[in-house]
């Protein structure tokens, strides 16, 4: 019990500075905004995202000299609506953060506590492992698991989440090892509690800021991957706008219309930064020894 | 002392292998799992069943798939990486051809980004504790936002498209070519004595390698950043500045000395994710490397080529990592001893 206490103390004085932190703040009020987009997408959207509109194609946003009524950041080659597409592909891009980044936790934290707590052999092979996946450039894994995979948001999942788990298990290992050696875990041990239950129970609360802060970050570096296979063409079906795919479309006109482009490249940019400010600034709050500095 | 490093080469050549070798396996069975059949792809349409299961055995896939593992792990190590589909050449010559414009690529984008990221490193700690400082810390943190292929796309629109400075497709102006000899075209370009292609070439990597230096810089930046943070409480430092030392003799002398050695384990994994980036960045710019035609295989599904790039990006990354971590002992006294 005393560990969960420990930790709930540390963890309280954590959530405090979390909440005056302007970082966390901005970040979640960003995400907030996306996710308000992602789920009402059928209702803030002005237009079907796949609605052609060959008349109309390649129009500028409504600060630019060639706009079109109605459309106001413009559309793409077919005529598209590029607003309603930015908003429609928000949906993709959160869904794969979100899916993933709860898939990396679990593998990655289970395999971290398990090689961290019992340590020997188990935690030597842990560490090799994740020794082996590191040694892929993780665009390259990414790409050959989806080849292999086939194309489909649940697949892209499955590849991030295959990808990724080394980052955390890397991590929250050594974080657990030096939870390990707290005494408070020997007297749960002492108490008769099982070793699940002392990993579970004692082990998990004290990483769980590393954890959180570590979540955030996965979502971001989650929305990277996913617009990077979807501008290769490996990602989703090809009537579902997301962001990578509206970047590949929009390079072939970039002469004559680059908002196609910088839209979409802004839209993943400021969804990053907003995971970024997030895990940043809970990582400050968490962290005791930032905040000496 | 120099037998001491090459023990530990040598051991981490000995830990490398096993690695490499479950690589291989990792990279033949996830793509034994693609839905398509790799003979259908290599067959013309009208090919008879007896055609198709003589191919079959030729290419032994009638046989269990632990066998075709051993049979297909035999040829790589004999330099065979099979043919490919769509080219139908040896994939090893394939890649030789590519691989030699990606390392040239990587080496440039690891320069800039060691100067990026040192530079901004100390540009950081400088402003410290200013208001300045603190938009340093916010634009670092919204560099690390931006990877590298959003950096080349977003390069290629402000100095490719709207300055019209500097070219973004290829490797050499339409109208230039250079014989090739060693395979990289920066030395063919000397070798052949065409000083100006050797120019023009630079030219053409300097967006590419840019924006792969932009995606590493940030996290370099701010480790040595915070490196630096924790250098300067130490004794040392106090002592020289109390000596009456100059405080940027003081940096450059004991601070940044120190300090570099975090920084320096941190760009060996940085360089290793540096060269997984090319990728993505030989796609955007159409620069005719090893990422290049691994997308190309991808999206033909010519499973050879797919096979031997995974396998040297891998082998790249282990290579880089060596390296890394052999200069880090050698630079590092502490470490040397300890060992």
């Amino acid at each position: 019990m005393s560990g969960a206490g420990a930790a709930s103390l540390a963890g309280a004085s954590g959530w405090r500075r979390m909440a005056r932190s302007g970082r966390v703040i901005a970040g979640a009020s960003i995400l907030l905004a996306l996710i308000i987009c992602a789920l009402g997408a059928h209702w803030i959207a002005p237009f079907d995202p796949n609605e052609q509109d060959i008349l109309n194609a390649l129009k500028s946003p409504v600060w630019g000299l060639d706009s079109a009524e109605g459309h106001w950041l413009g559309t793409d080659n077919l005529g598209r609506d590029t607003l309603s597409r930015l908003i429609y592909g928000s949906r993709v891009a959160l869904f794969v953060a979100f899916c993933a980044a709860i898939g990396t936790m679990i593998v990655g934290t289970i395999l971290a506590l398990v090689a961290g707590y019992f340590g020997g052999v188990v935690d030597w092979i842990i560490s090799r492992l994740v020794d082996l996946w590191m040694s892929f450039p993780p665009v390259v894994l990414s790409l050959i698991l989806i080849v292999g995979f086939g194309v489909g948001i649940g697949n892209v999942i499955l590849a991030i989440v295959l990808v990724d788990w080394t980052r955390f298990c890397r991590v929250v290992r050594s974080e657990v090892l030096v939870i390990r050696r707290q005494t408070y875990i020997d007297a749960a041990r002492l108490a008769g509690f099982s070793h699940w239950r002392t990993m579970l129970r004692e082990v998990l609360p004290a990483a769980l800021p590393l954890i959180i802060t570590l979540m955030s970050l996965e979502m971001g570096i989650a929305v990277i991957v996913e617009a990077i296979l979807s501008f290769v063409g490996m990602s989703v079906e090809s009537d579902i706008p997301a962001w990578g795919v509206m970047i590949s479309d929009a390079r072939a006109d970039m002469y004559q219309s680059s908002w196609g482009l910088i839209l979409p490249i802004s839209a993943i940019v400021v969804t990053v930064l907003a995971f970024n400010l997030l895990g940043d600034g809970l990582r400050r709050s968490f962290d005791a020894r930032l905040q000496q500095h | 002392m120099s037998g001491e490093i090459l023990g530990i080469v040598l051991r981490r050549i000995l830990i490398a292998i096993p690695l490499m070798l479950l690589v291989s396996l990792l990279v033949f069975v996830v793509l034994r799992l693609i839905p398509a059949d790799p003979i259908s792809m290599s067959v013309p349409p009208n090919a008879t069943a007896e055609e198709i299961e003589a191919l079959r055995r030729e290419m032994g896939l009638h046989l269990p798939i632990v066998r075709q593992y051993f049979i297909w792990l035999g040829h790589v190590l004999g330099g065979d990486l099979g043919r490919s589909i769509a080219f139908g050449q040896p994939v090893t010559t394939l890649i030789a051809q590519s691989l030699p414009a990606t390392i040239e690529l990587a080496v440039f984008g690891a320069l800039f980004a060691t100067i990026i990221g040192i530079g901004g490193g100390l540009l950081m700690f400088a402003l410290r504790g200013r208001a300045s400082g603190q938009v340093a810390d916010l634009g670092s943190t919204v560099m690390m936002s931006i990877p590298e292929f959003l950096w080349a796309l977003f390069l290629i629109l402000l100095f490719g498209v709207s300055l019209n400075l500097l070219p973004f497709a290829g490797r050499l102006p339409p109208d230039v070519t250079v014989p090739r000899a060693t395979g990289f075209l920066l030395l063919d370009c000397l070798v052949s004595g065409n000083i100006k292609a050797f120019f023009q070439a630079i030219e053409f990597m300097l967006l590419p390698s840019l924006a792969l230096a932009l995606g590493t810089a940030p996290l370099i930046m701010r480790v040595l950043r915070s490196s630096l943070m924790d250098v300067i409480g130490e004794d040392y430092i106090t002592m020289a500045r109390l000596r009456g030392v100059p405080e940027r003799r003081v940096i450059a002398r004991h601070g940044l000395r120190n300090a570099l050695l975090p920084t320096l384990s941190l760009m060996g994994v940085q360089f290793g994710f540096l060269f997984g980036g090319t990728l993505l960045v030989e796609v955007i710019y159409s620069y005719p490397g090893l990422g290049n035609m691994m997308v190309e295989a991808v999206r033909n599904t010519d499973l050879p080529i797919i096979q031997g790039a995974a396998l040297v990006f891998a082998l790249a990354v282990l290579v880089i990592n060596l390296v890394v971590d052999v200069l880090y002992i050698v630079v590092n006294p502490v470490l040397r001893r300890a060992r």
